[in-house]
């Protein structure tokens, strides 16, 4: 099993490593990766006053929460002084002169950053193959065809490739219909999509504003929780960021759950579904049924409509979103005689063809004619998806799903953008309601691959959530 | 549902698509509109729009000067600059 945070600190408080050496490790694995997992990779030189201050604070006795730990960032925040292109030709020469909220918490927790992550561009994927600088490659390859490259999913897909292949201790991904969750459990690693409004989303690319949400990538539920910690704060720059006492996500993690546990398993969530993964539902109420907690079947009213919904609010929004790339202020401009020939050369050249596809939906949604009956109507539908989670979030503490309709498909596989939509039919519903869900490898498909499964908690209850997801990792002991 | 017109909807946008690739979004667009259309079975005469699904979480700060970017930063990033602003061709006559 890869090193947790709590190891790596333990070694590094007991001088078995140094911070200098420990970024060696992870730089050489990230450099030498053959799953184009980075976009960026930060050389040693450029982060040595950063070692050196978190090398200090060791020697001194008083290392921060995430001293010295390289982190994998996803190109998708802009990082000061660090290129920032959303893996989009059109800021592929963007340098931020700011840092985003989340992960100026990272640094200030003396966290060190060793690249930016490969993502779909402008995060809008499934499997990592719409990124402007070429697809990532799944570490993980099938028993029975290992010559094949697989997708890590998307759009965090450098994110969990990078995690899984260990060129990174976790990384920082965002999640909009299940951009965290997903890739997760294709590359067999934890995920966590916290409440919309825990952490900020102040200078992360935006794609869908009210669905954004960042969220860690990371080898174990107890990492998720160190990052948790860090990331989760109020910031004013973010006037959806919720302004509540957040808890500490860390202590007690391993604590058996106070309450008497329910958890629903929707059974129409269940329907055609492949033994491998009926396997992962059954696996995982088999591990927590000794722990005396209950399972009862759920059914929500809404599922049918949820990627209908959300493939008609994220186009919409990120068509207005993506408005701002003009060719004048920031980013790549292409030529033309006049301002508006700027405007459609930079736009036409600059965005790939599936972030067209979706701003031309966008466009297409919010046009007049069309706004009600299918921009409103799709707004209106989502207060039913919510309303239907919080029934059955009255009846239960936590909901149990699969994380994705099937294992990691070969790069390439699925042209037809409908099919690829379909990916997130696990995610997106949690997304739309705003709720936390956090995905956890589960055990292997018949190919040998991983697969995961997602706890849906409460609102802002992301301390239980992870302990209910501490324990299925403990007892379905995929790592070890 | 109606016909897609791809030129009025690519210009909403400011993209001009190439003319070999209008036929694969049209038909690429129709294809989602139709799979997105089973939203209209849903009876939502009595439910309202939902905006921001945490609704009671919106917090606003105080209307106070901060300082931030300069004007270098703000321009740092600009393809083509002159002196304090952003460069273009000529936009009046």
């Amino acid at each position: 099993m890869k090193n947790s945070i709590s190891q790596i600190k333990k070694a590094l408080i007991e001088k078995k490593i140094s911070v200098g050496e420990l970024y060696d490790e992870y730089l050489a694995k990230a450099k030498s990766g053959n799953n184009n997992s980075f976009n960026l990779v930060i050389d040693k030189e450029n982060n040595i006053s950063s070692i050196n201050y978190s090398q200090n604070r060791y020697d001194n006795g008083n290392p921060l929460p995430l001293d010295g730990i390289p982190l994998g960032i996803k190109d998708l925040f802009c990082t000061k002084g660090i290129r920032t292109t959303a893996s989009s030709k059109i800021l592929s020469n963007f340098i931020p002169n700011y840092e985003s909220f989340v992960t100026q918490q990272l640094l200030n927790d003396g966290s060190i950053f060793i690249g930016k992550n490969n993502c779909d561009e402008f995060a809008m994927g499934s499997s990592n193959e719409t990124s402007y600088f070429g697809p990532v490659i799944n570490p993980w390859k099938s028993k029975n065809s290992q010559k094949d490259n697989l997708v890590p999913g998307g759009s965090s897909g450098g994110s969990a490739a990078a995690v899984a292949e260990g060129s990174c201790v976790a990384s920082m991904g965002t999640d909009t219909g299940g951009s965290i969750r997903q890739p997760a459990s294709l590359c067999g690693i934890v995920g966590l999509k916290p409440t919309f409004g825990s952490c900020s989303r102040w200078g992360i690319v935006a794609f869908a504003s009210s669905l954004d949400q960042a969220g860690p990538l990371t080898n174990c539920v107890e990492d998720a929780a160190y990052i948790l910690n860090s990331i989760n704060k109020h910031d004013f720059n973010d006037s959806t960021c919720s302004n509540h006492q957040r808890e500490d996500y860390l202590i007690d993690i391993n604590n058996s759950l106070e309450n008497k546990i329910k958890i629903g398993i929707p059974s129409d969530y269940l329907e055609d579904v492949s033994e491998d993964i009926l396997n992962q539902i059954d696996n995982t109420k088999k591990a927590l049924s000794k722990h005396g907690i209950e399972f009862v079947d759920v059914e929500f009213k809404t599922t049918e409509y949820a990627l209908s919904t959300y493939y008609i609010l994220a186009p919409a929004e990120a068509s207005s979103n993506l408005a701002r790339y003009d060719g004048v202020r920031y980013g790549v401009r292409e030529d033309g005689e006049s301002l508006d020939d700027i405007y459609l050369n930079s736009r036409t050249k600059g965005f790939g063809d599936e972030v067209t596809r979706r701003i031309l939906i966008g466009a297409y949604v919010l046009s007049a004619g069309y706004y009600d009956a299918y921009y409103r109507q799709a707004q209106k539908v989502r207060r039913l998806i919510k309303n239907d989670f919080q029934r059955i979030l009255n009846e239960v503490d936590f909901i149990l799903t699969p994380t994705t309709p099937n294992e990691a498909f070969k790069i390439g596989d699925k042209l037809d953008p409908i099919s690829m939509y379909k990916n997130d039919i696990y995610t997106v519903p949690t997304s739309l309601a705003g709720l936390p869900g956090i995905s956890i490898p589960s055990g292997l498909s018949k190919n040998g691959l991983p697969l995961g499964v997602q706890f849906i908690g409460n609102y802002f209850k992301e301390k239980t959530l992870l302990q209910l997801a501490a324990l299925a990792e403990k007892e379905l002991s995929f790592n070890e | 549902m109606s016909d897609i017109d791809i030129k009025r909807i690519s210009y909403l946008a400011k993209l001009k698509l190439p003319s070999e690739k209008e036929e694969f979004y049209t038909n690429s667009l129709k294809d989602i509109i139709k799979w997105v259309d089973n939203l209209k079975k849903v009876d939502t005469s009595k439910t309202e729009p939902l905006h921001n699904v945490t609704e009671k979480t919106v917090s606003i700060r105080n209307d106070e000067v901060s300082k931030s970017n300069s004007v270098d930063d703000v321009l740092s990033n600009a393809p083509e600059r002159a002196q304090n602003f952003f460069k273009v061709p000529k936009v009046v006559e």
